[in-house]
């Protein structure tokens, strides 16, 4: 009788933990969708951020920091622009009419595949760039409203309260990345705040707006 | 990591162009201009001034403004904190140089790097005026009625590869560096001027601390 008890014990725990390290999304009940996530979609001519970055590749830390800028020109395309204090760029992003993705400029230091695809998406997200609007879910969860979009692998959670944008996350089975945002105070302001914490590659991007130090 | 340092220790140097400057003439006799400029820097032994900094994105049509306090100690020690908008410090020390930003203070050996070394020395030219002897760059000197012009060429590949030229502009009478123009590939330019110099006025070995 006994090792049935241990037996059991074990499978209950195994269930617990299961249940704990599973998808954290689980829980969230489907509601109808009655207005797209695509109200937050920010609406800026210039935007200046301050930005630090800090990360692990194997085992070796990396700290950067500098200055971000978004743009969206005239002809409706939208520039991102990261540059050193000193005033060097270090990246220079486009997505033109069609929401395509060009590298305008980046140093050989950043220049690596894996390094552009994780910027380019973090900011298509915090953008909302290229969402499939067809493809739209909502969700709530306690006190929260979460609005699911397909990615070409996993979702894109933009979750809300009372109508106000706390955070972004993109999720496979399990959460990659945690965007959090600070201090937004319209529907379609980029925040003062924004954190990117990627939880499967150790790197996280703070940025905080900075715009009095822009001229035209 | 280091690369990326370097990457951002050389937005300190002012690049620009090369061809002759509007209202500016060749100075044909360098050997004289190097031999006042190296007697005006034998008796300065600390410098520190304002400066503003301006970031021109060419094809953003955008400036980016910033400001802070400059400070040089001979032989070699060189202290850049910018104030505004953001909090930064970048301080060379004996080949070493410490960066430090809002949140957290990176150190760096220059001997490990080329580039590094290389910066180090240019800027300690500067101060120095020793800077038409650096071999990392083809320089070319200018002059108007109360200035002079100092067009520097990149040689080397690490610096060719980011920059096309730096300009540093001294006035006439105490050849204080008054401007330093870096020009990137791309056209963008970083323009950063320099503003109530003092000299010899003492300053606490603790700004040039690196360790």
């Amino acid at each position: 009788m006994k090792p049935c008890l241990k037996l059991s014990s074990l499978s209950l725990l195994l269930v617990v933990l299961l249940g704990a390290c599973g998808n954290p999304y689980k829980k969230l009940l489907q509601q109808p969708t009655t207005s797209s996530a695509l109200r937050f979609q920010p609406e800026y001519d210039k935007v200046l951020y301050r930005g630090i970055v800090d990360g692990k590749m194997i085992w070796k830390r990396f700290h950067l920091s500098g200055i971000l800028m978004f743009k969206k020109m005239e002809d409706s395309s939208i520039r991102v622009v990261l540059q050193n204090e000193m005033g060097v760029s270090f990246f220079d992003f486009e997505w033109d009419k069609q929401q395509q993705f060009t590298v305008k400029q980046i140093i050989p230091q950043l220049d690596k595949k894996a390094v552009v695809a994780l910027l380019q998406k973090d900011l298509q997200l915090l953008l909302m760039i290229g969402l499939q609007s067809q493809t739209e879910s909502t969700f709530s969860k306690d006190e929260e409203t979460y609005q699911r979009f397909s990615l070409d692998k996993g979702y894109v959670y933009y979750i809300s309260t009372n109508n106000q944008l706390t955070r972004i996350e993109n999720a496979g089975k399990q959460k990659v990345t945690t965007i959090s945002l600070g201090g937004k105070n319209g529907l379609k302001e980029l925040p003062e705040r924004v954190v990117f914490k990627h939880h499967k590659a150790n790197f996280t991007i703070q940025l905080k707006r900075i715009d009095d130090h822009v001229e035209e | 990591m280091n690369k990326i340092i370097v990457t951002a220790v050389f937005s300190l140097f002012p690049l620009v162009a090369w061809a002759q400057p509007k209202g500016y003439t060749s100075v044909k006799n360098t050997t004289t201009f190097e031999t006042e400029l190296s007697n005006a820097n034998a008796g300065i032994r600390t410098i520190n001034s304002d400066f503003s900094q301006t970031k021109n994105m060419a094809l953003l049509a955008e400036k980016v403004k910033s400001k802070g306090k400059f400070y040089f100690m001979k032989e070699d020690k060189i202290r850049i904190e910018y104030t505004q908008p953001f909090s930064y410090i970048l301080v060379m020390n004996k080949g070493q140089v410490l960066v430090k930003d809002e949140q957290k203070t990176s150190k760096v050996n220059t001997k490990n790097s080329k580039a590094l070394q290389s910066v180090n020395r240019i800027m300690i030219d500067c101060m120095r005026g020793t800077i038409l002897s650096n071999p990392d760059f083809k320089a070319s000197v200018f002059e108007s009625g109360n200035s002079y012009l100092i067009a520097l060429i990149p040689s080397q590949a690490a610096m060719k590869n980011m920059f096309s030229g730096i300009d540093i502009y001294l006035t006439k009478k105490q050849f204080d560096v008054t401007r330093l123009v870096m020009k990137e590939n791309g056209g963008d330019l970083t323009d950063m001027n320099f503003s109530n110099a003092q000299h010899n006025q003492p300053l606490n070995e603790t700004l040039f601390k690196v360790k």
